[in-house]
């Protein structure tokens, strides 16, 4: 099976300060990899570099099939190819549910309006909004919107969808409803790669588990491995803080 | 951009009137304050030295000094004389001013000193020589003075092209010498006095129209008798003759009212127009506000092309200013900077009379266009800015994860969100940018002010001006309603 993602050497600096060292990562496709590690320990900035949010290093390099990730015009084909889902949903405000979802392959992929209404509509029904789809953004709550930004990302048929914290921002009780619709998708076999603090998820959901700490993949295995049998002091140091918390 | 303070400035002047009217009169130990178009050689204009000059200033000194009074001379555009006299902020007028029936309404004039035709002033050389050759052409007049009431009554006779109203004779000259009109109409002695040291000018024609100048001064005040006599007892001595060849190089004529002791022009009615005749004139309005209409029509073509003009210009720059390369950045900015400094009114004065000499010559329309763009695309930019930058990141990153190009960013997420923010600040700006129009009339652009001014000259009464302060409430108000209005929403919006 060929890697869908392959990032090779990735660093990047903030001025001064190394965020990522020479990060080496292949996820393939159908893969499901979530990305746990402290605060402040690189897993968002990596996610970020894969579809450019971020700007690594020029040593390095990231190819999303076979596609090399850089400034420049193939950049919006790749993030045609790379499905992001913020912390924060960052839904459109001045647009409806329908028409944050209905807007990008309508733009992107030249397709009719009409298409894009009905594969919008599909899509909601699939992560339980499709009721909503006439209202605007402010009026669902934080769960809801998260779910609408995931069927938004995947309106372009990602090859591969990045969720960057996906339910940080939520009250804990709408934690759960998000999770069930990511956890659908991993079933469906969506390529993903998922920063999270939910051990839990992580252990059910993840094919690979990816331990990061100072800007580096510390330690990296099967859910099993991760959460019962860190091999790293650094991982077990985390582990045993977040999970007899 | 306060820049609409020039008609500010008039009202201010016209509105205080009955205060000044009733602590000036009966104190004849006061100074005499007299208003003069100074410029307008060779009645009243500065030497050298900046000292007032020429022969009305010789003839008004020395007419104080026969009544045992003090002169205060003061520099006032000959259309803002009519309003000073009647509003009491002057005693009496000079500036070559023809006694007419309207003007006898509402001022009181001394016997006339002098009798004068109109001329038409050409360049050498541009095979003008005389009005019928000016048929499709631009003629040029003092705004509300004799030749602008010759010309607008002569106006479909010889077919001009337009006729264009200044403030004061340098502007209008400039104008005739680099072409941009093809004629002056104005009061003969003034322009052969002017053209004798102007090898590029020429006076071409006499214009018969008659006419004596005077002093004018508050209707039947009692300055106006006690100055009648002394300019009989002026003329009876040969003073006033003197002064015609200190001025003209030669004496007058026996039979012209420099020489000869005439009547004093009757006033009209001998009443004393009380506040509503003098600034809510019905009959004034009535037979100008045809004129305010045409002006307010101007302004309105002006205010939106400039508005939309502006617009555009400043969400270039400010879309510029955010994203392009960083020497276009700093360009940008310096622009920015730059219009933002510098008064509108400056600005328009260079566009309209310095770029001709590079070979960019603007109508009066275009060059106020031109001016009231360049700025407000500056205060636009930067209001877009601040709009672009309140809104939150994600946004943008959102868009750039879908694949969306700059292009749809910007159309489909950024701005539709921005609008929302700059709408009232635009609003704002937008409101600016139609009460700067009334500076075009510096450049002789017929905008409301310009067509206020010269009516209240014609009509010798501010009315007019009161009716385009009206006119401008009446559409500028509901604006400013509705900005707070806004302001007021989006306040809320925020708890």
């Amino acid at each position: 099976m060929s890697s869908l993602i392959k990032l090779e050497n990735v660093t990047k600096h903030y001025g001064t300060f190394q965020a990522l060292k020479k990060i080496n990562l292949e996820v393939d496709e159908g893969e499901v990899v979530c990305v746990i590690g402290p605060s402040g320990s690189g897993k968002s900035t990596m996610i970020r570099c894969i579809n450019l949010l971020e700007q690594y290093d020029d040593t390095g390099k990231i190819t999303v099939d076979g596609i090399e990730v850089q400034k420049g015009k193939n950049l919006k084909n790749v993030r045609a190819e790379v499905g992001m889902v913020f912390q924060n949903f960052n839904l459109f405000p001045h647009l409806s549910i329908l028409k944050n979802v209905m807007l990008a392959p309508m733009r992107t992929r030249g397709i009719s309006a009409a298409d894009a209404e009905e594969r919008a509509l599909n899509l909601l029904r699939k992560v339980g909004i499709a009721e909503q789809a006439d209202k605007f953004p402010t009026q669902l709550s934080g769960g809801q919107q998260q779910r609408v930004a995931i069927a938004r990302a995947l309106a372009m048929e990602p090859k591969v969808l990045l969720f960057d914290e996906p339910t940080s921002a939520l009250d804990p009780e709408m934690v759960g409803e998000v999770l069930e619709v990511i956890q659908a998708l991993a079933l469906y076999g969506v390529t993903m790669i998922v920063v999270t603090h939910e051990m839990g998820f992580a252990r059910k959901v993840a094919d690979r588990v990816i331990f990061m700490d100072g800007g580096q993949i510390v330690e990296q295995g099967s859910p099993s491995d991760i959460f019962d049998n860190p091999k790293e002091p650094r991982a077990q140091n985390f582990l045993k803080a977040v999970l007899n918390h | 951009m306060k820049y609409g303070l020039r008609f500010l400035k008039t009202l201010l002047i016209t509105i205080p009137v009955l205060l000044w009217t009733l602590s000036v009169y009966g104190q004849s130990s006061d100074p005499i304050k007299v208003g003069a178009n100074i410029g307008n050689v060779p009645w009243e204009f500065q030497d050298t030295t900046g000292e007032f000059v020429g022969f009305e200033i010789e003839l008004v000194k020395e007419v104080s000094k026969r009544l045992g009074r003090e002169v205060d001379i003061m520099n006032v555009p000959f259309n803002g004389l009519f309003a000073a006299t009647q509003s009491g902020r002057i005693d009496l007028a000079i500036s070559s001013i023809a006694i007419t029936e309207t003007r006898l309404k509402s001022a009181s004039f001394a016997q006339p000193y002098y009798d004068s035709d109109q001329s038409l002033t050409v360049r050498v050389g541009s095979g003008i020589a005389s009005i019928e050759d000016l048929r499709g052409q631009i003629v040029a007049v003092d705004t509300g003075a004799t030749g602008d009431m010759w010309a607008t009554e002569n106006h479909e006779k010889y077919g001009f092209a337009e006729i264009r109203r200044y403030e004061g004779l340098a502007p209008a000259m400039l104008d005739l010498t680099i072409g941009r009109i093809q004629g002056y109409i104005s009061d003969i002695p003034a322009m052969q006095y002017y053209a004798k040291d102007k090898p590029g000018l020429q006076v071409a024609q006499r214009i018969k129209t008659g006419g004596s100048y005077s002093m004018m001064m508050g209707k039947n005040t009692p300055l106006v008798k006690q100055v009648n006599d002394v300019i009989t007892a002026l003329k009876q001595e040969g003073f006033i003759t003197a002064l015609h060849e200190k001025w003209f190089g030669a004496p007058a004529d026996v039979n012209t009212s420099t020489v000869k002791v005439v009547d004093m022009p009757a006033a009209d009615d001998g009443v004393i127009l009380n506040f509503v005749e003098t600034f809510l004139n019905t009959q004034v309005f009535l037979d100008t506000y045809p004129m305010l209409l045409m002006g307010l029509v101007t302004t309105i073509q002006l205010g939106v092309l400039s508005i939309i003009g502006g617009l555009v210009l400043g969400l270039i720059l400010a879309l510029a200013r955010l994203y392009a390369s960083k020497s276009v950045k700093f360009f940008v900015k310096a622009y920015i900077d730059i219009f933002r400094s510098i008064p509108l009114l400056v600005l328009l004065i260079i566009i309209f009379y310095a770029l001709p000499f590079v070979g960019l010559s603007l109508s009066p329309f275009y060059a106020a266009a031109t001016a009231l763009i360049v700025v407000s695309g500056a205060y636009t930019a930067e209001i877009f800015r601040a709009g672009i930058e309140a809104i939150p990141k994600g946004q943008f990153e959102a868009s750039e994860a879908l694949g969306l190009g700059y292009r749809h960013m910007m159309s489909d997420i950024i701005l539709p969100q921005a609008i929302k923010i700059v709408i009232p600040p635009l609003t704002n700006n937008c409101i600016n940018v139609i009460k700067d129009t009334a500076l075009a009339s510096v450049v002789a652009m017929p905008d409301l002010l310009k067509q206020a001014t010269q009516a209240q000259a014609v009509a010798a009464n501010p009315t007019p001006l009161i009716a385009a302060a009206v006119i401008y409430l009446m559409f500028l108000l509901p604006l400013v309603l509705w900005v707070s209005r806004l302001e007021n929403k989006f306040k809320v919006g925020d708890k």
